[in-house]
């Protein structure tokens, strides 16, 4: 038995000490200058608010009593961040095509017909604008992206994060709670970065409404696209597929050719090929506004091509096609809402007929 | 009961009576909102034939309550403006539009609508009409702001729900005058329909109408593999499909909440069109002496 623990000590020992002589072999190893790409540092980082979201559902020990109580009280919260009083600093700087304000969380809601004053008709877009909330605001020297580029950035943007739709808390990971402490906003649904100007920043709490926006303005819209799978050449890629007769077999709905012989003797990258459709963020540029609701904060967008299902979220932000800035100042940071101003219920643009306006006449030049 | 109520004598001392008043009145109120409730129901079910653009897309991922709340408003706000009246595929229709071509005078179409489709405010229908032996077909947006008017010559229905195969058909079953004067139905009657039966060209045709199961058109002079085709692509069991129908429509309660929305407005344009019609009709004789 002694000889045994003997044996099995020595053995723990001298695996200790070899052990030690490797590390000090791996340290001279890494530390080279020459090995120094073995072990690279990550590309990319997650940003701090990319946390789990939901938690897995357990069905908890609590009286019913209780469980209503719980339900209460996120009303009673619910209640109150709705009623949050705005307190936007304004600095009275007044916007310049170089100062970037924030974007917000929409929701695209539907596709229909507008007409215009000359008589032609518009498909639109209509975008509910949500609730959003400020919930962190980085300043720049404070945000570090997940990937420096350039080695250095003039006219530097802070990041603002921004929440929209609350939801249950219950429902949500302790992580992700803990990511509106600070704001004292209840925690919501969605959540989108977007960088702005320091003169664009806004505090912790504040909403913003349809009317950041303005009528005759453009905007980008950022969204995912539908999912649709797996799909051939010809829907993926609009490819004309082949005959379907005179004696063509089995090639109806193929790409055909897909590279060169001879010297090339391979398939170019980028070739189009079958392969995996929408799914992706895509951005539509350039949309112009054509009209707004202050009642059910909605904005009219030119265009039914808006990446994304009807009912799903969409990002909205100011143009950044250079020729489409608009010529007028916008307000900044956002429009501050006065309880006693008298908002019309729709705006719209100059061009657009309004359906309670008498039939449209053409006159003759 | 109410009835019961309010016959009763009251001879009982005057604390008595005030609550039997009582219980009147509660009555009297519950029973009010009942019967608004039943006419609501009586009107909606005609509503959902005369207005069915302001029933929400039979797509159910096309749906918002938003997009759509905003949409009947637009839609009734346009309505104010122009006067749609109730119409059908196979009714006889002059519609008025302003012609960017010819900015002088309108442009007025006459024609029998062979097709209606879409909801909200993209509702079209087709106004077909032969025209120097060519047919001619326009499709309108019914909320374009450039029509003026929307007249029904001929209210009236047919035994299919499309007429496109006119398109196929004989050229007297499309042929109509444009000078025509508007047929006036007597009031309170139900929409009539015409049983008549269209006679097709010969073959080629634009669509293969033997697989359509159509009623309206008479017997096909067609060799027997054409009918036994139809036959077996025919799907007699599309009927019994409960969850098919019950994703093309939209239940009446829904159709209720929708409809009582607009309601108030749309009554009050069908008023405001009913005086107008009378005023026409007391006119009339005067311009014919």
């Amino acid at each position: 038995m002694a000889l045994a623990l003997n044996i099995v000590s020595r053995t723990s020992h001298s695996i200790s000490v070899l052990e030690q002589q490797m590390q000090k072999l791996s340290l001279v190893v890494f530390n080279s200058k020459r090995e120094k790409h073995l072990n690279p540092k990550p590309r990319l980082r997650n940003p701090t608010w990319l946390v789990r979201k939901t938690r897995s559902h357990t069905d908890d020990p609590i009286t019913f009593e209780n469980r209503e109580f719980i339900k209460e009280i996120v009303q009673d919260k619910l209640v109150q961040s709705n009623h949050a009083i705005d307190e936007i600093a304004t600095n009275n700087v007044i916007w310049t095509p170089n100062i970037q304000r924030t974007g917000v969380i929409a929701r695209k809601i539907g596709v229909y017909p507008l007409w215009l004053k000359n008589g032609s008709k518009m498909q639109t877009t209509l975008l509910q604008i949500l609730d959003n909330h400020v919930i962190k605001y980085y300043t720049p020297d404070n945000y570090k992206p997940h990937k420096e580029i350039r080695p250095k950035v003039y006219n530097k943007k802070g990041c603002i994060l921004l929440g929209a739709e609350f939801g249950d808390p219950s429902n949500f990971t302790k992580d992700y709670c803990g990511l509106f402490k600070e704001s004292g906003v209840l925690p919501t649904k969605w959540l989108a970065r977007f960088f702005v100007s320091p003169e664009g920043a806004l505090p912790l709490g504040a909403t913003i409404s349809a009317r950041h926006f303005q009528v005759g303005n453009y905007v980008d819209v950022r969204g995912k696209t539908i999912d649709r799978g797996f799909q051939g050449v010809m829907k993926r890629h609009g490819f004309k597929g082949m005959p379907a007769s005179h004696g063509v077999t089995k090639t109806h709905r193929r790409g055909g050719n897909i590279g060169g012989g001879g010297e090339k003797a391979r398939v170019w990258p980028g070739t189009k090929m079958p392969g995996h459709m929408g799914n992706t963020y895509r951005v539509a540029k350039g949309l112009k506004v054509l009209r707004l609701n202050t009642k059910y904060n909605v904005i009219w967008v030119s265009g039914q091509a808006i990446p994304g299902e009807t009912n799903s979220i969409v990002y909205v932000y100011d143009t950044k096609i250079p020729t489409r800035t608009p010529t007028n100042p916008l307000p900044l940071p956002t429009l501050l809402q006065q309880t006693d101003e008298d908002v019309p219920e729709d705006i719209y643009d100059e061009s657009i007929h309004i359906f309670s306006d008498p039939t449209i006449i053409f006159n003759e030049k | 009961m109410l009835s019961i109520f309010s016959k009763r004598p009251c001879i009982k001392c005057f604390s008595e009576t005030s609550k039997i008043l009582l219980r009147c009145s509660s009555q009297t109120a519950t029973s009010t909102i009942e019967r608004n409730k039943d006419q609501l129901k009586r009107q909606i079910v005609e509503y959902r034939h005369v207005y069915p653009e302001f029933l929400p897309d039979p797509k159910i991922e096309y749906r918002n309550l938003i997009r759509e709340k905003l949409e009947r408003a637009d839609m009734v706000a346009r309505r104010t403006q122009v006067d749609i009246p109730e119409f059908y595929v196979g009714s006889i229709l002059a519609v008025t539009s302003s012609d960017r071509h010819n900015p002088e005078k309108p442009h007025r179409f006459v024609g029998i609508c062979i097709k209606r489709e879409y909801c909200g405010l993209r509702a079209s229908f087709i106004v077909r009409n032969m025209i120097d032996h060519q047919g001619i077909e326009i499709m309108y947006n019914m909320y374009d702001p450039t029509i003026h008017k929307v007249e029904v010559l001929r209210l009236e229905k047919r035994l299919d729900d499309e007429l496109l195969y006119l398109r196929d058909a004989l050229p007297e079953y499309s042929t109509f005058d444009s000078n025509m004067d508007a047929e006036i139905l007597p009031e309170g009657t139900p929409v009539p329909i015409n049983p008549i039966k269209v006679k097709l060209k010969p073959r080629p045709w634009l669509e293969r109408w033997e697989r359509k199961n159509l009623k309206g058109i008479e017997e096909l002079d067609l060799p027997e593999r054409f009918f036994k085709r139809a036959k077996e692509l025919e799907k007699p069991w599309e009927k019994y499909d409960l969850m098919k129908e019950y994703m093309r429509t939209i239940p009446e309660e829904e159709q209720i909440e929708i409809f009582s929305e607009v309601q108030a407005e749309l009554h009050k344009l069908e008023v405001q069109r009913k005086k107008m019609k009378r005023k026409r009709v007391i006119v009339k004789p005067s311009k014919l002496a």
